[in-house]
């Protein structure tokens, strides 16, 4: 079976931003080498996606925080959800149509925009059929009611991957039995048998992926800070499309060199470095650019994010790649504070983040189609007051562009500015 | 060289001149479509009456919805800030003060040096603003003083959403055609209850403390602000010329900028 035309336009337009991307970068003798990295890295994926169907291979269509490693394993081709759909509005400037997709199939504007997006993206053809849609729990209810709507769409067969809120010797066995499950249903419906060798090979990379975001996060504690703005959305692309591939290693560690280097020559992303932000939540994805600029002409960065950025102590052991594939779940930074009950451990960790950082101010991106994450505003802000940290609290969606102008954001950040230079 | 600070609103602009801590004179213009003819404007007549024209050294700060873009101006500065300036000139013992401007509200948190620790406002709808209250005066077909002054003798008080403006609207059009119909100075009471409801949940979003001030043109209505001050139980303090804070503010950082040697 071969890609429909429409679904083959989308993925194509982003392969040809890529390139059209990296060909800028290449005819740039400043421009990193990590940035060239990553743009191949996501022409990559896209190009096995593209092409899967003509190459005879299954494709899995899987929702946020997913163990994709598990389908690299098996040599099925991932397809994540979110992360093509904000791709499509990313690349594509295609918000505004995938939105009203969305709204057609009757989902309101209360819910999250990602993915009201993926449901308007399917909706529309614009993403390849998949020949099975995975979907759990992690990270909140959208997502787990996401998977049911688009098998009805897409008429393919889906397995439900259900999380744990908690840790616990039992909740990690009943984690480890619900793999083994999707991996049954997965070499039924696909034909193709677990490699075991390739997961422990696969769960290898990922521990050093793993030490890698930890040093770069370790980097960023200089002062000034090496890593610009947009580099927070980078990293997220990397675990959540190329978890354990050696693509993501060869960026990650160039992006290491590159900031060690800065670090080194005492170099910051922005110059002055004036304002060391905390960022809670995500920016909204339309305005990466804007945060850039709006960075360097206030020397504002971004130093940590503890929401995305913060992984939790523990490796991972490639002699026990199905346990080690399910202790890397309750490891994702997004797992502290977003899933199941906020620990202590969760609110130390954004003191500890204000200190080590030496942060000035923090900036909750409030993304009202996240409301099980926004419950934490006013947690976070009074915890953040104690350590001294002001923190501004910005309505917003990180993919629908008719909710904030970028004229408002700029008020509200200069404002902030202002209060940071003030105290 | 004197301080001028100029507060561009989307209503009126206002300008303010101090020579140290002495406010030597002050204007009020309506805000026209040009914001550089409205800045000017204000800057002329503030001018005028001080005696003084702009070759006698004058340093300006300019605030509000057009304030970056005021040639005239050295120096521009965000609204909240300036309030925070304004306030703290007047009422030393502020420490929350709530701006009730024609298309906005904001509540801000004010240190004990003046400077801005906290604000919060509401930008999203016309409900809780002064361009709300005009509207409601000509439904109501009666001038804004008199509603103010109405509301005081309000033994009730008429449901009016506090979440938009647009069913406000039709909400108070159905008790004035209602039979019998709800009293004035209850539906008065109750749109201005409205007001003061979303104003309160804007304070306790930044927690309530201190002496409380209340500035921007709404402060003049003496019906909200006692709604106000019944509902969050305590008095507060409201300045003779509540819309000229700001430009005060602007004024008071203008005065900074002199002290410090600052050239624009």
């Amino acid at each position: 079976m071969t890609v429909p035309e429409t679904e083959r336009s989308k993925i194509s337009a982003i392969m040809r931003a890529c390139r059209v991307i990296n060909r800028m970068n290449q005819a740039n003798p400043d421009a990193p080498k990590s940035e060239g990295l990553y743009y191949k890295m996501l022409s990559d994926y896209y190009t096995r996606l593209l092409n899967a169907h003509d190459e005879g291979k299954f494709i899995a269509a899987h929702t946020v925080f997913f163990p994709s490693e598990i389908l690299y394993a098996m040599d099925i081709v991932p397809m994540h959800t979110e992360m093509t759909t904000w791709m499509i509005a990313l690349f594509l400037g295609g918000q505004a149509e995938i939105l009203s997709a969305g709204a057609e199939l009757g989902l309101v504007p209360e819910i999250c925009s990602p993915h009201r997006g993926l449901a308007g993206a399917f909706s529309l053809g614009a993403l390849p059929r998949p020949d099975a849609m995975l979907w759990s729990n992690l990270i909140c209810d959208n997502t787990a009611k996401s998977g049911e709507l688009i098998m009805e769409m897409k008429k393919c067969p889906g397995f439900f991957l259900d999380h744990p809120f908690q840790r616990s010797e039992t909740e990690d066995k009943y984690l480890i039995s619900e793999l083994e499950d999707m991996i049954g249903f997965l070499e039924g419906k696909s034909g193709r048998k677990m490699d075991w060798d390739k997961l422990s090979d696969i769960v290898a990379k990922m521990d050093r992926q793993i030490e890698l975001f930890r040093e770069i996060g370790e980097l960023r504690k200089a002062v000034p800070s090496p890593f610009p703005n947009r580099g927070f959305l980078q990293l997220l692309t990397v675990d959540y499309l190329c978890p354990g591939q050696q693509d993501a290693i060869d960026y990650l560690e160039a992006l290491r060199d590159e900031l060690a280097e800065m670090v080194r020559e005492k170099k910051g992303a922005v110059s002055p470095e004036r304002f060391r932000l905390m960022t809670l939540f995500v920016p909204p994805m339309y305005l990466i650019g804007f945060m850039e600029k709006i960075g360097r002409e206030h020397g504002a960065i971004s130093v940590v994010e503890p929401l995305f950025t913060r992984w939790a102590e523990g490796r991972l052991d490639p002699s026990r790649p199905l346990e080690s594939v399910a202790k890397k779940a309750a490891m994702i930074p997004e797992r502290r504070s977003m899933y199941g009950p906020l620990g202590q451990e969760a609110l130390q960790d954004l003191i500890d983040c204000a200190e080590q950082y030496r942060v000035d101010g923090a900036v909750y991106w409030a993304f009202m189609g996240c409301r099980h994450t926004c419950a934490t505003v006013k947690l976070f802000k009074d915890l953040l007051n104690e350590v001294d940290v002001p923190m501004l609290t910005i309505d917003c969606d990180i993919v629908d562009p008719t909710i904030n102008s970028e004229d408002e954001i700029r008020e509200k950040l200069e404002q902030f500015f202002e209060l940071l230079e003030d105290r | 060289m004197r301080a001028l600070g100029i507060d561009i609103g989307s209503l009126s602009t206002k300008a303010i001149i101090l020579d140290g801590n002495h406010i030597v004179a002050s204007s009020i213009i309506a805000t026209d479509e040009e914001t550089e003819l409205s800045a000017k404007a204000a800057v002329d007549e503030v001018l005028k009456q001080a005696g003084i024209s702009l070759d006698d050294g004058v340093f300006i700060v300019s605030t509000g919805v057009g304030g970056k873009n005021v040639s005239l101006s050295q120096q521009s500065k965000s609204l909240t800030t300036c309030l925070a300036r304004g306030v703290h000139r007047l009422f030393p013992s502020v420490r929350m003060s709530i701006d009730l401007g024609a298309e906005s509200s904001t509540v801000i948190k004010v240190s004990d040096r003046g400077r801005l620790n906290d604000w919060v406002n509401q930008d999203k709808c016309a409900a809780g603003t002064g361009i709300f209250l005009q509207q409601m005066a000509k439904l109501m077909q009666m001038p804004l003083d008199e509603m103010a002054g109405l509301s005081l003798e309000a033994k009730g008080r008429a449901d009016i959403t506090s979440t938009c403006a647009v069913f406000a609207e039709s909400e108070v059009i159905s008790h004035v055609h209602r039979e019998p119909p709800t009293p004035k100075e209850d539906i008065v009471a109750g749109i201005y209850y409205s007001v003061v409801s979303r104003v309160i949940s804007l304070c306790k979003r930044i927690g309530i403390e201190g002496d409380v001030a209340v500035t921007g043109g709404v402060g003049l209505n003496k019906g909200l602000v006692k709604i106000l001050e019944d509902e969050l139980g305590l008095s507060v303090l409201v300045p003779e010329q509540p819309q000229l804070v700001a430009a005060l503010g602007a004024a008071v950082v203008a005065q900074e900028s002199i002290d410090k040697g600052v050239n624009g």
